[in-house]
């Protein structure tokens, strides 16, 4: 019996126990949509990984403000990270691509009849070397205003949506400021920041929000500044604090041989500045980074787990509907041997059959899974674009060998059976 | 056409149920023989071995000229296949398949090509007296034509040999004997046919009439009939 002849012998077997078969690919189904979600979603991590390092740099180093236990000697010693800590880096190592540092607050902003407490960054113009995805009107401030501590803001704009707002971010509304600055045209405009008045002297439109690439280190001000504006106007009284204290300093060294040996320098320049003082710490942007992908790594290792329990049940699954189809088919096994079909003929039969129901269930999980991906996860398209050609045919591999593979001990079962026994089977 | 020696069969272990006891008889080339007996009397075990379903302890049987006793299963369902038809007493159709699918059913494991297949199917089930029902599944055909299909599917590798067990025993006494009409029919074209029954009337309709009992034959007979 040819191969062609058992494929139409099983789809009419399939056919003919409709719930039977369904249950038993169904579960197979969700296995392969697990599976499926997990390739997409390995592969769409390296793609944001790869992209990640190319808007942030690629030799990016933070280093970050850190409180220190037993703040009285600690202040004594040392000032805390300072715009003098950026100069000295510069100083020390003039071929760094970035140094740029930022300090934090908050502040109430008022437009006419608008007011409400924003974020305020104060950056120098290096800040403008990195991470740069923005749609700018207006411009960015220069050295000048940064001299001057000049009374200029640049106001930030949401992104929206690239296209149609997808299903998951039916309830996102932009709010307050993001609402405001789409709506009032703030560009050359005056507003009152804290107890000053500031020219808003360009507008940062971000990304839109479901294709910007700065999936971990996106920046939560609503309002720059100049950095010495910040420092000298907005910043929080704090007796301990420096009059050019930041909280952050960005550094990229361009490349990202050159981090380790920048890393060294500058952990021993602050080091000397600070007294010994930690008050401070660097992290390597690849740690970061590698932390995270950690974390993704093992929530796809947990999402495969399922996966792969799922499929290992719809295999048990399809073990069952072989074994429930052999026992109610030992009569016409017999008469199959009877009428010339040979062992090898009954077990191609049924491997068969359970070999089409792994394959239709494998078709309904690719196509489960993608609607799933779709309509379900944050990133759908991006993450169904990131599935390579051959993870289809890889899943459907998965599916229709583990189906064999159940099957085969209740066909080499029915194959075994006497077939004088089979015939006299009531 | 068949011939066996001293076959015996035992069930189990040596000291197991005998259901043969070293039985021999020949049955030439184009005859129409009757296996007749009471139950429990071997028949059904005799026509097994007969079949090649089973293998007899014992004994030697040469079917077609060449001996087949000591055959492996695959060789035997060959020769299955090739040599022997089977039709049974429940007619044992497979009950999702047409008329004309069950006829193909045996062609298939002998790897006849799709659409010689479907000719000689209909042209068997035309046969039989069963044209233009093709397409019936079993469920929709009375039982004689049921056992049509049977028969016409046992004739479906041009057998030498058919084995009937029973064939009308599901049937009532008017279509019996329309069965019965197209095994005579079959002999009179050359087809050698072994029938078990348990109704002399039946056996009658044969060239001899085979009696056993207790796994041994007990008489050969010719019928005496009206010609």
């Amino acid at each position: 019996m040819n191969l062609g002849e058992s494929v139409r012998t099983g789809f009419v077997e399939i056919w003919s126990h409709k719930t039977r078969s369904f249950l038993s690919f169904s579960s197979i189904a969700f296995g392969v949509a697990a599976i499926l979600y997990t390739f997409a979603n390995i592969n769409y991590m390296y793609e944001r990984r790869t992209k990640a390092f190319e808007i942030s740099g690629p030799g990016r180093m933070d280093i970050q403000k850190k409180q220190v236990p037993g703040t009285v000697t600690a202040a004594a010693l040392s000032k805390g990270l300072t715009t003098s800590d950026a100069e000295a880096i510069v100083e020390a190592m003039p071929w760094l691509y970035m140094v740029s540092p930022i300090m934090r607050t908050w502040a109430d902003l008022k437009d006419g009849t608008f007011s409400e407490s924003v974020q305020v960054e104060g950056v120098t113009p290096e800040w403008r070397r990195r991470g740069w995805v923005y749609q700018m009107r207006g411009r960015f401030f220069d050295d000048y205003d940064v001299e001057t501590a000049a009374r200029v803001a640049i106001a930030l704009e949401p992104g929206g949506w690239a296209g149609k707002k997808p299903f998951w971010a039916r309830w996102w509304k932009d709010e307050g400021f993001d609402l405001h600055v789409k709506r009032a045209d703030l560009l050359g405009k005056t507003v009152t920041l804290g107890d000053g008045v500031y020219t808003i002297v360009g507008i940062l439109k971000n990304p839109p929000k479901d294709k910007d690439p700065r999936w971990f280190f996106r920046s939560g001000g609503n309002i720059l500044v100049p950095l010495t504006t910040a420092q000298r106007y907005l910043a929080g009284s704090s007796e301990t604090k420096a009059y050019d204290a930041v909280d952050e300093i960005i550094v990229d060294t361009g490349n990202i041989d050159t981090v380790p040996r920048a890393r060294r320098r500058i952990e021993a320049l602050l080091s000397g500045r600070h007294r010994g003082v930690t008050d401070y710490e660097v992290s390597d942007f690849r740690e970061t980074v590698q932390n995270m992908l950690e974390n993704m790594r093992k929530y796809a290792v947990a999402v495969l787990a399922v996966g792969i329990v799922a499929i290992l049940a719809g295999g048990v699954g399809i073990m069952n509907v072989t074994l429930a189809t052999i026992f109610s088919r030992i009569r016409e096994i017999g008469v199959r041997r009877a009428l010339g079909a040979t062992r090898a003929d009954i077990l191609a039969q049924f491997l068969t059959e359970a070999g089409l129901l792994g394959i239709l269930g494998g078709i309904a999980g690719i196509a489960m899974g993608l609607t799933g991906i779709k309509y379900l996860t944050d990133d759908g398209p991006e993450t169904i674009a990131a599935l390579l050609w051959w993870h289809f045919p890889a899943t459907l591999a998965i599916s229709a060998g583990t189906a064999l593979l159940f099957a085969l001990y209740p066909a080499y079962q029915a194959s075994r059976l006497d077939p004088v026994e089979a015939l006299r089977y009531e | 056409m068949v011939s066996i020696e001293g076959v015996v069969k035992v069930y189990g272990d040596a000291g197991g149920y005998q259901a043969l006891n070293g039985i021999s008889f020949a049955i030439p080339d184009g005859q129409f023989a009757a296996i007749m007996g009471p139950s429990g009397c071997g028949k059904s075990t005799l026509l097994n071995i007969l079949g090649l379903m089973d293998q007899p302890t014992r004994g030697a049987y040469v079917l077609d000229g060449s001996p087949v006793q000591d055959l492996s299963d695959a060789e035997r369902t060959h020769v299955r296949r090739d040599k022997l038809g089977f039709v049974f007493q429940a007619f044992n159709l497979l009950p999702r398949m047409t008329a004309l699918q069950n006829v193909c059913l045996p062609m298939g494991y002998a790897g006849l090509g799709r659409v010689e297949r479907r000719e000689r199917a209909k042209e068997l089930l035309k046969r039989v007296g069963l044209a233009g029902k093709e397409h019936r599944t079993p469920l929709e055909l009375s039982g004689g034509e049921r056992q049509r299909v049977g028969i016409a599917r046992a004739l479906a590798n041009r057998p030498k040999l058919l084995l009937a067990d029973e064939p009308t025993g599901n049937l009532d006494s008017k279509t019996s004997v329309e069965i019965l009409t197209l095994f005579r029919e079959l002999h009179k074209e050359g087809m050698t046919l072994l029938l078990v029954t348990h109704d002399p009337a039946i056996a009658a309709q044969a060239d001899r009439i085979l009696r056993i009992k207790d796994g041994s034959v007990v008489a050969d007979e010719k019928p005496a009939r009206p010609s």
